[in-house]
């Protein structure tokens, strides 16, 4: 138990923890697709933060420096954006109509339907950002002051849901063409989504990708408007 | 490995940049603020892409590395959660569906195919 403890509580030992665990989610995930990383990653942390009875604040000060790193990885999304807005030129304004558009929906219906169906503030919000790419989820989460926690379990759920069924409802409702397919899916379901149209087509992954990061601009820019209407 | 480190060391400026703005009163977060910086160089040509190809993909692969501690952070607040599950659950459910199909659906519509809109405007001017 001694041990437990010192393992959680020493900056250095947690983050080799963390990558470990990480480690292992990938290869799960390689053998069996459906496994979200993200789950089987936390999995083991959590249960050892309770077995060895120790605070979530003490294993975070290895942990913080990860999620320093998200602001780097934002700025990195820069590059698959530049990329496949190169291919996709002609049809860059309609395709960022259709972001822009499926964006206000995104935040107006998750927020919405929280909202009437009671739930406080801060979980209202924490469902506004939804759709969009985790590390700028968090901060617009944080922006609105809501649950950047409760904001990462619903990115990934709506992911998880998009690479499970989107291409089926899509199909269900006539959407087949492959520019079409790709900016649903990286509306709706960021990176999860994106990733798994990749063995489908390479056109639905590249309208994908790009839809995704343009989500993300979109809904930060929409959610710092917001941030000044609720002050 | 001159390469990987030439480009994390760019895209980490570019995210201080992002932030140091945000902490001077703009109202975008940092790391979008850092986004937009970045792309604009890249259009620019003030920043080659194969400089921060590698840095930049190397990021991306393992961003779910990056979001595991605050992940963990659900087990303090899971007593809070479990209460608002209802809520927190069909909201999710609704705003996925509602996002998926207009999206797509308008998609389908503004994107169609260029002959059939050469059509459809030539029956309108007939």
């Amino acid at each position: 138990m001694k041990y437990l403890s010192f393992l959680l509580s020493n900056p250095l030992c947690s983050l080799v923890l963390t990558v470990v665990c990480y480690g292992l989610a990938v290869k799960l995930h390689q053998r069996w697709r459906w496994i979200p990383p993200i789950v089987v990653a936390c999995l083991p942390i959590a249960a050892l933060l309770l077995v060895a009875h120790q605070p979530y604040a003490v294993y975070n000060r290895g942990g913080s420096l990860l999620t320093w790193c998200l602001g780097p990885a934002t700025v990195a999304l820069a590059v698959p954006m530049y990329r496949n807005g190169l291919v996709l030129r002609s049809s860059l304004p309609r395709l960022a109509l259709i972001v822009f558009i499926g964006v206000v929906v995104a935040m107006a219906t998750a927020g919405g339907t929280a909202w009437l169906l009671g739930a406080p503030f801060p979980v209202v919000m924490s469902t506004v950002p939804k759709s969009v790419t985790t590390p700028i989820a968090i901060e617009v989460c944080r922006q609105l002051h809501g649950i950047p926690q409760l904001t990462i379990a619903l990115v990934v759920l709506a992911g998880v849901f998009g690479a499970t069924f989107g291409p089926f409802l899509l199909g269900l409702f006539g959407v087949w063409e492959d520019r079409a397919v790709g900016v649903a899916m990286g509306i709706s379901s960021h990176g999860i989504g994106t990733a798994s149209l990749v063995r489908r087509s390479e056109m639905q992954a590249t309208v994908s990708s790009w839809a995704m990061a343009a989500t993300g601009v979109f809904t930060s820019l929409l959610g710092a408007l917001l941030s000044v209407f609720l002050r | 490995m001159f390469d990987l480190l030439r480009g994390l060391a760019i895209i980490v400026a570019v995210s201080l940049a992002g932030g140091w703005l945000h902490a001077h009163g703009a109202p975008i977060p940092g790391g979008v603020l850092g986004l937009l910086l970045f792309y604009g160089a890249m259009v620019t040509g003030v920043l080659k892409l194969r400089w921060v190809d590698r840095a930049a993909n190397l990021l991306l692969r393992h961003m779910v590395l990056l979001f595991v501690p605050l992940t963990v952070g659900l087990i303090e607040i899971g007593p809070v959660l479990s209460r608002q599950a209802v809520a927190i659950v069909v909201s999710l459910i609704v705003s996925f569906l509602a996002v998926l199909l207009t999206t797509g659906l308008l998609a389908r519509w503004l994107l169609r195919p260029v002959e059939t809109r050469a059509t459809e405007t030539a029956e309108v001017s007939r």
